[in-house]
């Protein structure tokens, strides 16, 4: 069977996932590879929803938030720019493709750039293949 | 050494007298000559059982935060403790104003269960302490160790696969003991996140997967704030080498965000703040 | 029955283990030497002073399960797991550690309940005893009765000499194993006169200890005592001490569930930890470090002589080496009795 990768996205309410639902009513075409949760801010994605992620299968995993200087509540994702980009240090200084792991800033308006990183970003993990290192090891149906 | 010893007798006698500190956090003596131990002097007879060798490793800032806030406390400590106070101090676990600082100027302690000595490849080794009111005798002089870095070259050359290779085999051998977590100073959290059971973020059992869960996210909770002293990497009975991975958070920080942990008390905290203009390279 | 086998014919002979059953023996890792199954003969070693965790993992392994599920919408299916283990042989194992089996077994099997896991694998597991031939500093097992060189309950007693390992059947068990294995020679005259000297002078090595008279009582009386804070003072509160313990037996039991289905597992708990006491309402009983260290001691060297009539412990050291402060569970068990 042909791989077919499976994506975590974690949306900000404001711009990322407002931006995805753009795409969807303009009916912008992307693949269903990402499955997106909303969260209220890039700033309230733990660090600790991404390497479960991982573990629970995801073969990538993708932040959206608003553009910089955009953040619904101001300052957010200045924040989560730091703690993502630790993150992302940490899963590849344990072994993990890096390239499983993005961060997107896409604003309300922009389904298309969303449809775009979407594709792209499925592009690229289906390159790369399954993610086996920090999966739970066991058949679990995602 | 001896005259180390001396001095912080005579100062934790001095402080418990008059009074300005309650207790004194130092190191006291175990059931051998080789295995000292972290030692809370309460009183003035207290002061004949503090001894200071070169076995006496403890980060005795792990203590602090047993403490109410507000005791007045007298804590001994090696250059790596004394950035841990710093960090206390920036989280406002303890106030600088009840805490009296007594320096030790002294490197190159030996770990009591590896016969080795401690250098900058496990942990930071500054030669003296970087906060302090009293320096229990003349600073050391500096000496060209390189950087505490020097030691992830290894690590960071190998291939991604290897590397998972390394730390996936670490990581099986872990029997989630918690020394490491229950030694390190900044790991105060009660109850800290691996103990929740809503949400349960990994199983109880020692998997990889769940030790993996449990550790990546206590690397990340220390991004910033660990001060190198390896703490975890000593009392980690199965010699797990946590400190390497806190090394490379350690490194990635002070690369990205131009700080170095502990050094200053008028710093912010990196993953507590942000500039406008970090750039949005870091995150590729 | 004495046999003997040059120590390196090791690998022929641990061969022949494997065929007779699951086999336990140290193996060197990165940390220390540590039981574990063996698959390949070689992996096994016997230079070692005593392995860093105790063998209690051949019969109460860290993680144990019990039953595995999946969730369905009405109904859930359910897999018990069978508990007839294969025959085990547990090889190279310390005269301390083999006392400590006695003592769970007191707990596991005699207390009025019999926990099948335990008893299961117990029953049919050879326990083949291994002499010290020198003393760590932390060791105190000399406290119990136990010497370096003592066979109680071992079926098979090896000694190494310098060229062979000796083994001697102490048990119809033993016996039934040695003879069954025909890598192993008969031991000369010379060889007998060696494994009984080494007896002679494991009985006379001489380990730290400390008189257990009145000791259970004196602890008991002395509950309330600030002595507790003080010597609990350096504790981390990690599990360190009671992991490696071989008589600490403590376990949790969990569900872990994913997605549906999951297995429910025995699990190692140690009273050290925070959330040991944690009850579901989110009161604690033992929310100080001094209350959960009086109760590792207490435990030991306290209850359970009141339940069992014995210490569970045998002075195997392994809390003392492996505590990250270097707290020495005899120096606290002393300095209580002295401070009464
Ligand atoms: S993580 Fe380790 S090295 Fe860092 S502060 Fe904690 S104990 Fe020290
Ligand atoms: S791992 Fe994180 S939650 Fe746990 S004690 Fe350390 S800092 Fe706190
Ligand atoms: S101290 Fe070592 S064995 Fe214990 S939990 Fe930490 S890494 Fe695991
Ligand atoms: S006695 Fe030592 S090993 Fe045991 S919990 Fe305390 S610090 Fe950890
Ligand atoms: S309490 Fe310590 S010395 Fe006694 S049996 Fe357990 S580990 Fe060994
Ligand atoms: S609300 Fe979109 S990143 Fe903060």
């Amino acid at each position: 069977m042909e791989f077919e990768p499976k994506i975590l996205g974690i949306a900000c309410n404001w711009c990322t996932y407002t931006g995805a639902d753009l795409a969807g009513t303009t009916r912008v075409q992307y693949p269903h590879n990402v499955r997106v949760a909303r969260v209220m801010c890039s700033s309230r994605v733990n660090p600790a929803f991404i390497f479960r992620a991982f573990q629970l299968g995801s073969d990538g995993v993708l932040i959206g938030g608003c553009e910089p200087g955009d953040c619904h509540y101001s300052t957010g994702n200045y924040y989560a720019r730091r703690r993502l980009a630790i993150t992302k240090k940490i899963l590849e200084f344990a072994g993990l493709e890096p390239e499983r792991f993005r961060v997107e800033w896409i604003s309300a308006s922009d389904g298309i750039k969303f449809a775009e990183v979407v594709k792209e970003f499925t592009e690229e993990i289906r390159a790369l293949g399954p993610q086996t290192k920090f999966k739970v090891k066991k058949d679990i149906e995602t | 050494m001896k005259d180390i010893e001396n001095r912080l007798k005579q100062e934790a006698k001095r402080l418990l007298e008059s009074g300005e500190a309650e207790v004194v956090l130092a190191y006291g003596r175990g059931y051998d000559e080789k295995h000292p131990m972290p030692y809370a002097a309460k009183a003035v007879s207290d002061v004949d059982n503090i001894v200071f060798d070169e076995y006496c490793t403890f980060n005795m800032t792990r203590y602090l935060t047993e403490y109410p806030l507000g005791t007045k406390i007298a804590i001994a400590v090696k250059s790596c403790d004394s950035r841990t106070l710093i960090v206390l101090m920036q989280e406002e676990k303890v106030k600088r104003e009840d805490i009296v600082i007594l320096g030790i100027p002294y490197r190159d302690m030996i770990d009591s269960k590896t016969g080795k000595a401690i250098d900058n490849s496990t942990a930071c080794n500054l030669p003296n302490p970087v906060l302090y009111d009293i320096l229990l005798g003349d600073e050391v002089t500096e000496r060209d160790d390189g950087s505490p870095y020097d030691v992830l070259k290894e690590l960071e050359e190998m291939e991604l696969d290897v590397r998972w290779e390394f730390w996936s085999k670490e990581f099986s051998k872990c029997i989630r003991c918690y020394a490491c977590r229950k030694a390190c100073p900044m790991c105060y959290c009660d109850p800290c996140f691996i103990d929740q059971s809503q949400p349960r973020w990994a199983d109880k059992s020692p998997s990889l997967e769940s030790n993996l869960m449990f550790h990546l996210t206590r690397f990340y909770h220390l991004a910033g704030r660990c001060i190198d002293c390896g703490e975890c990497s000593r009392a980690c009975p199965v010699d797990i080498p946590l400190h390497l991975f806190h090394k490379k958070v350690s490194k990635e920080c002070e690369e990205m965000f131009d700080q170095v942990s502990g050094m200053s008390l008028d710093d912010k905290q990196v993953m507590v703040d942000f500039k406008m203009e970090d750039s949005d390279e870091i995150l590729l | 029955m004495l046999k003997k086998i040059g120590l390196e014919k090791l690998n022929e002979f641990v061969s022949a283990l494997i065929e007779k059953g699951t086999l336990f023996a140290p193996v060197k890792g990165d940390a220390g030497v540590d039981f574990q199954e063996i698959k390949n003969a070689g992996d096994v070693t016997l230079d070692f002073y005593n392995t860093l965790q105790s063998p209690k993992c051949v019969f109460f392994p860290q993680t144990d399960d019990m039953v595995r599920y999946r969730l369905k919408k009405e109904t859930t299916d359910i897999e018990e797991i069978s508990l007839d283990f294969e025959p085990r042989i547990a090889f190279g194992i310390r005269p301390c550690d083999v006392k400590s089996f006695e003592i769970m077994d007191k707990l596991f099997t005699r207390g009025g309940i019999v926990d099948p896991y335990w008893e299961s694998r117990r029953k049919n597991t050879t326990i083949m005893g291994y002499a010290f031939d020198a003393v760590d500093p932390a060791d105190f097992y000399g406290a119990f009765g136990i010497h370096a060189a003592d066979t109680t309950g071992s079926d098979v007693f090896m000694v190494k000499g310098e060229k062979n390992l000796l083994l001697k059947a102490i048990t119809e068990k033993g016996e039934k194993l040695l003879s069954s294995v025909d890598t192993l020679e008969d031991a000369l005259e010379e060889d007998r006169k060696y494994f009984e000297e080494r007896l002679k002078k494991g009985a006379e090595l001489e380990t730290r200890t400390l008189s257990l008279e009145g000791v259970a009582g004196k602890l008991r009386d002395m509950f309330g005592s600030p002595y507790w804070e003080k010597v609990a003072a350096p504790c981390l509160n990690c599990g360190v001490c009671t992991f490696v313990c071989p008589t600490c037996h403590c376990f949790d039991i969990q569900d872990e569930t994913l997605f549906g289905e999951g297995t429910r597992r025995k699990i190692w708990d140690s009273c050290m930890f925070t959330d040991f006491t944690l009850e579901a309402s989110g009161h604690n009983p033992r929310t100080q470090k001094s209350q959960r260290l009086r109760q590792r001691v207490n435990h030991k060297f306290s209850y359970y002589v009141t339940n069992f009539e014995v210490t569970s412990c045998v002075g195997c050291g392994r809390c003392t080496r492996s505590c990250p402060v270097n707290i020495d569970i005899l120096t606290v068990v002393e300095e209580a009795v002295e401070s009464v």
